[in-house]
C-alpha cells in the first residue's frame, strides 16, 4: 500500500482566475435608485476591481410610469480581510455608477424644447458609491474557482442629487442625498 | 425565561434601531422617480388647505397673502424666505407659482416642503414645467395633489391651473379649458384669482390656446388678476392691454416676494419685499 489518491473535491488555487470578459459573479440588489429590484453579472476586471451590469424594474406604483434601468457600476475594493473559518470582509468598496433609465412618462420628443431648454438629462445619471461586504466561503467551483456569497450594502448618490447638496449647504446636509442599496453577490 | 425584549439595553436601542429602519426604507430608492413618502409627506395641497380652513376669514375681512414662486434648487434661499414671511403681520397664507422642484423629484419637492412647513401659515402650489420633467407630473400629484384645483377663502376663489403647455408637447391640454371656464363660470365667490406657472404670454404656453385662454380671463367680470410665475422677475402689467392684470412673482433666489392686501370687489394693494 502506498500514496493515498487525493480526494477528488475542487481545490481552489488563489492564483486562478477566469478571463475578464467572462462573468465572474451574479448580483441582485434593491435601491440604489437602480431599480426596486436589479440583476444582473459581474466582472472581475483585475485582483479588486469589478465591474457589475445590472437591468432593473420600478413597478409603475412607485415611480408613476414602470420603468426599467440599465446601469454599470464600476467598483473598487481595496482590501479583503478574514474574519473566521469561512467569513471573510471587504471594509470598504470605492467606485461610481452610470444608469439609464427607459419608460418616463415625459420624455423629450423632438423638437418639444429649443436646445439646451434643460440642462441636464432626464433619464441618465451618475453617481459615486461607497460601501462594504460581507463574504461566506461556498466550495469552490468544479473547475477550481474560490466561490463566495457575498452580501454589500452601498451608500450613493447621483449628480442631481449632489449638485443640489453642494449649492445649498446650510439647508441640505449629505444624509438628505443619499441612497441605499442592498445586495448579495454570488460568485458562479 | 426572562424575554430577551426585557432586556434593558435592547429595549432602549429599539427605538433607534427602528428610526433607523424606517429612515433606511426612505434611504432604499428605487430610482430619482420614486415618489413613495411618509404620510406626513403626501397630499400637501390637501393638508395645507385643511389648516388654512381651520382659521376661516370673515366675508368683508381683508384678504392678505404672500405671493412667490420658482423655489427650485434654491434651498438655503428657501430658509431665509421662510424667516422672512415669518415675520409678516396678518397674512393668511402663501403662494408659490410652480416650479417647486428643478428636476421633477419627489425627493426635491420634500426638500422644499422641510423648508416651507416652518412657515407660521399654510402654503400653496401650482404645477411648474420643471415639476413636470420626467415622472413629475406623478412625483408632483403625489407629493402635492392635483395640477387643477381650487378653494374658496373668505370672498374670493382661488383657480390654480396647470399652463405648462409645452411639457405636454402642446397637445393643447394645458390649460385644460374646459375646467377653466366652468371654474370662471362660478358665480358664488366675489372675486376670483388665477395662478398658473408660464403666463399666456409667454413662448412656452400652448400657442393654441393664448387666445383662448387670454380671452376667457377677459370675459370673466370677477377676476381680480392672474397670477404667474416662470420668468424669476417680478413684473406687473397688462401684455393684451385688455384690462386684465397679470402678476409676475420673484423666484426664491431674486430673494423677493410680494405681499398683496385685497378688499373690496376689485382692490389691491401691492407690497414688494426684500430678504
Amino acid at each position: 500500500m502506498g500514496v493515498v489518491a487525493p480526494a477528488s473535491i475542487p481545490r481552489v488555487d488563489p492564483g486562478n482566475r477566469r478571463p475578464w470578459y467572462l462573468p465572474s459573479h451574479v448580483v441582485l440588489q434593491t435601491g440604489g435608485g437602480l431599480g426596486m429590484v436589479a440583476g444582473g453579472a459581474g466582472f472581475t476586471l483585475k485582483d479588486r476591481l469589478e465591474l457589475d451590469v445590472l437591468v432593473g424594474y420600478v413597478p409603475e406604483k412607485y415611480a408613476g410610469s414602470a420603468l426599467s434601468l440599465a446601469s454599470a457600476k464600476l467598483l473598487y475594493s481595496p482590501w479583503t480581510l478574514p474574519i473566521k473559518d469561512k467569513w471573510s470582509v471587504k471594509p470598504l468598496t470605492v467606485g461610481g455608477y452610470i444608469s439609464y433609465t427607459h419608460g418616463t412618462i415625459n420624455d423629450e420628443k423632438p423638437n418639444q424644447y429649443p436646445k439646451g431648454y434643460y440642462w441636464f438629462s432626464t433619464d441618465t445619471r451618475i453617481g459615486p458609491v461607497l460601501g462594504s461586504r460581507l463574504s461566506y466561503a461556498l466550495p469552490p467551483t468544479a473547475s477550481g474557482y474560490a466561490r463566495n456569497l457575498s452580501a454589500y450594502y452601498e451608500l450613493s448618490t447621483n449628480d442631481l442629487y449632489a449638485i443640489s447638496y453642494v449649492q445649498n449647504r446650510k439647508s441640505l446636509s449629505p444624509a438628505d442625498i443619499l441612497v441605499l442599496s442592498l445586495g448579495l453577490k454570488l460568485d458562479i | 425565561m426572562r424575554s430577551f425584549l426585557q432586556n434593558l439595553p435592547v429595549r432602549a436601542l429599539l427605538p433607534a434601531a427602528a428610526a433607523f429602519l424606517f429612515s433606511s426604507c426612505d434611504l432604499l430608492e428605487f430610482s430619482p422617480n420614486d415618489h413613495r413618502a411618509p404620510e406626513s409627506e403626501r397630499d400637501l395641497t390637501e393638508k395645507n388647505l385643511t389648516r388654512l380652513l381651520q382659521n376661516p376669514l370673515p366675508a368683508g375681512d381683508t384678504l392678505r397673502f404672500v405671493f412667490t414662486g420658482d423655489s427650485q434648487r434654491f434651498y438655503d434661499d428657501a430658509e431665509d424666505l421662510v424667516k422672512s414671511v415669518n415675520q409678516q403681520p396678518g397674512i393668511q397664507f402663501m403662494l408659490v407659482a410652480g416650479d417647486i422642484s428643478d428636476f421633477g423629484f419627489a425627493r426635491e419637492m420634500r426638500w422644499v416642503n422641510d423648508d416651507l412647513r416652518k412657515l407660521k401659515v399654510p402654503y400653496l402650489t401650482v404645477v411648474g414645467n420643471h415639476d413636470l420633467v420626467g415622472n413629475g407630473r406623478k412625483a408632483y400629484e403625489a407629493i402635492f395633489g392635483p395640477r387643477n384645483y381650487s378653494f374658496v377663502y373668505g370672498d374670493t376663489k382661488f383657480i390654480f391651473t396647470d399652463t405648462n403647455g409645452r411639457e405636454y408637447n402642446f397637445d393643447r391640454t394645458a390649460p385644460d379649458m374646459t375646467w377653466v371656464n366652468q371654474e370662471l363660470a362660478d358665480r358664488t365667490a366675489r372675486r376670483h384669482v388665477i395662478i398658473s406657472h408660464v403666463p399666456p404670454q409667454d413662448e412656452d404656453f400652448d400657442p393654441a390656446l393664448r387666445d383662448e385662454y387670454a380671452g376667457a380671463l377677459r370675459e370673466d367680470p370677477r377676476l381680480l388678476f392672474e397670477l404667474n410665475g416662470h420668468r424669476h422677475a417680478f413684473g406687473i402689467s397688462q401684455p393684451f392691454e385688455d384690462g386684465v392684470t397679470y402678476i409676475n412673482s420673484s423666484s426664491f433666489e431674486s430673494r423677493q416676494y410680494v405681499i398683496l392686501t385685497v378688499w373690496g370687489d376689485k382692490e389691491f394693494r401691492l407690497k414688494q419685499v426684500t430678504f
